[in-house]
């Protein structure tokens, strides 16, 4: 491996109560790539990217973003890192328009402490004009120009999706983890979604990929990680890896099964 | 006349701590059964450091001279860091009804230490004392004092106004409305949740303990009969008729909810010559209206439309919500109605 690894896990593990939903399991991610995490239902894929992001406390391992040992931190304290997650089902802040879920995308914290905004009023403002401009040219970017004072709640699945990839877009994260982003959403807007991500990568931002749909997977990604029972069984490209016995017989079920 | 000046008196000290539960449970989306605590300690507070050592056999902590100004500021400085105990422990990891549980489990301790621990603030009778305050320095008369009090309350609650409505329309505004419309997303974007809504509780709790001096000074005297946990609950039909987490909203809604019932219920006859029979008839009242504004407007009079400028707000609807039923659209204890979540229900 030349690259230097932006994200590296060792040996992670979780136990809820007796089922270890991730079992010693161990990848890594250079940076500037588009990884895949693949794997069938049940594989630990969720709860991994849970421990990586500091959504659920891992009993053993290791998380190391960009040499900086993370894991078991608090997850705002990870996402201010520049690592950003996604959820499975669009978690938008729904009473606030799409446009306030750009900005909140955006992370200008200082902005938001009470006593700024009480006493310097307007160098908050100055800044919050200058990200507005910034939020407007990603709505643009995203089709939601027409729907930026509407309420996130009120939007369609597939405009949910959008503001997810915006808010994603306006953080420019270093790395960002995509939790089944295809999840409901039709060929059209995929395609829009697949250049989004080719989008964050010239941006600079490392990308991994939990996903079901392998089309998508072989398009987008230029690495896949195969996980089965909370383990890694393979990593590589993903021609090199459709042939491989154990992957194919962890999505399929062995032949020998019975 | 003298009527509608204390009518309007305590619409502005009630609007106050409404004020202080939209920070809490409009902004911040938590559902706080102890606001009220913060009410009695404000109004107790300032009645003990302004009206001198307790006479035998009243007794009562502290008993200081203090000008009822100073005595104010004390009073809130004091409850604030027991708000921050408070939410310290109920915020870590409790939501929606744990959370209120918990609040509630406070306010009731408190209410019971209040009546039973006399040398605190002298348990069941109370304590009195605190006449006219500031009239002396400021040379009011007697008979104009009642006008002097309302203009203090309606310069107060300007003030609080103006500053939260700066907070409610700035990034903070923003920020602290997206941890209770989803905290997950709110703490993967790098918000500290914990952080966020403990300082929104304090808030809150400072701005009902500030209700609770501006009290003191309209009632002059407090017990344990004046109070009781579940007068919360209509602070929350206030921000529920007004608007939730609209601050002018809010305002509105208290002073419909206090005028109007208080009006339409005055004239009840005493039914079998009780006296209890017309405030009784106001508390169904007001819990009915709890009930009819969940189920037909739960956005409220005003809904908040944070983010909308003023120009786009005529192109849209003012519906708050869309689709789904009632119990979809405004749980009373979820951060935040939307999806329909069936985990997430009101009371009922």
């Amino acid at each position: 491996m030349t690259d230097a690894a932006l994200l590296e896990v060792r040996a992670l593990t979780k136990t809820f109560g007796g089922v270890t939903a991730v079992d010693d399991c161990s990848f890594s991610v250079r940076a500037g790539t588009v990884v895949g995490l693949i794997g069938p239902n049940g594989a630990g894929k969720s709860t991994t990217i849970d421990l990586v992001s500091g959504f659920g406390r891992a009993d053993r391992g290791s998380v190391r973003f960009d040499g900086e040992e993370v894991v078991n931190r608090a997850p705002h304290r990870i996402s201010r890192l520049g690592l950003i997650r996604t959820f499975q089902a669009p978690r938008e802040w729904g009473s606030l328009t799409v446009r306030d879920n750009v900005l909140l995308g955006m992370r200008a914290f200082g902005r938001e402490s009470i006593v700024r905004n009480l006493f310097a009023a307007r160098r908050v403002r100055r800044e919050e004009n200058a990200d507005r401009l910034r939020a407007e040219e990603i709505l643009e970017q995203f089709s939601l120009a027409h729907l930026r004072y509407d309420r996130a709640e009120t939007l369609s699945g597939g405009q949910k999706r959008l503001v997810e990839f915006a808010r994603v877009a306006a953080a420019e994260p270093r790395l960002v983890i995509l939790d089944e982003p295809m999840g409901g959403v039709n060929p059209v807007l995929g395609e829009r979604m697949s250049q989004a991500i080719k989008h964050f990568v010239t941006r600079g931002s490392t990308v991994v990929i939990v996903e079901h749909n392998m089309r998508f997977i072989e398009e987008t990604c230029d690495e896949v990680v195969v996980m089965d029972l909370g383990h890694v069984i393979a990593q590589g490209h993903y021609s090199t890896l459709r042939d491989d016995e154990r992957v194919v017989s962890a999505y399929l079920g062995s032949v020998d099964d019975g | 006349m003298s009527y509608w000046i204390s009518i309007l008196t305590e619409a502005c000290i009630f609007s106050i701590m409404a004020l202080g539960l939209n920070v809490i449970w409009g902004w911040a989306g938590d559902f706080d059964l102890a606001l009220y605590g913060y009410v009695a300690l404000g109004v107790y507070l300032t009645i003990v450091m302004t009206t001198g050592p307790a006479l035998s056999p009243t007794q009562y902590i502290l008993g200081w001279h203090l000008p009822y100004v100073l005595a104010v500021l004390l009073a809130v400085v004091i409850v604030l860091p027991i708000a921050a105990i408070v939410g310290a422990v109920a915020l870590r990891n409790l939501r929606e009804i744990y959370f209120a549980i918990t609040t509630l489990g406070v306010i009731s301790v408190l209410y019971v230490i209040v009546q039973i621990y006399t040398p605190l603030f002298n348990g069941f009778n109370g304590i009195a004392g605190l006449v006219t305050p500031m009239a002396g320095p400021l040379h009011i008369s007697y008979s104009n004092y009642a006008y002097f009090l309302l203009a203090l309350c309606a310069v107060v609650l300007l003030i609080v106004v103006v500053v939260l409505q700066r907070l409610s329309s700035s990034p903070y505004g923003r920020a602290i409305r997206s941890i209770r419309d989803n905290e997950q997303a709110a703490a993967a974007f790098g918000r500290s949740v914990f952080r966020s809504k403990l300082t929104a509780y304090v808030l809150g709790a400072g701005l009902a303990a500030l209700g609770g001096t501006l009290f003191a000074a309209y009632l002059g005297a407090f017990n344990p009969s004046a109070w009781a946990p579940q007068e919360i609950l209509t602070l929350y039909a206030a921000v529920l008729v007004g608007g939730r987490g609209n601050v002018r909203g809010v305002v509105a809604g208290t002073f419909i909810v206090y005028i109007g019932f208080i009006e339409l219920t005055r004239y009840l006859p005493n039914v079998g010559g009780n006296a209890e029979f017309g405030p009784s008839v106001r508390q169904i009242l007001i819990g009915g209206l709890i009930v009819v504004m969940l189920k037909f407007r739960p956005q409220g009079i005003f809904p908040d439309r944070h983010g909308v400028p003023r120009s786009a707000r005529r192109t849209q609807g003012t519906s708050g919500a869309t689709g789904g039923g009632w119990r979809d659209r405004l749980p009373l204890l979820a951060g935040r109605a939307s999806g329909g979540r069936p985990e997430q229900d009101v009371i009922s």
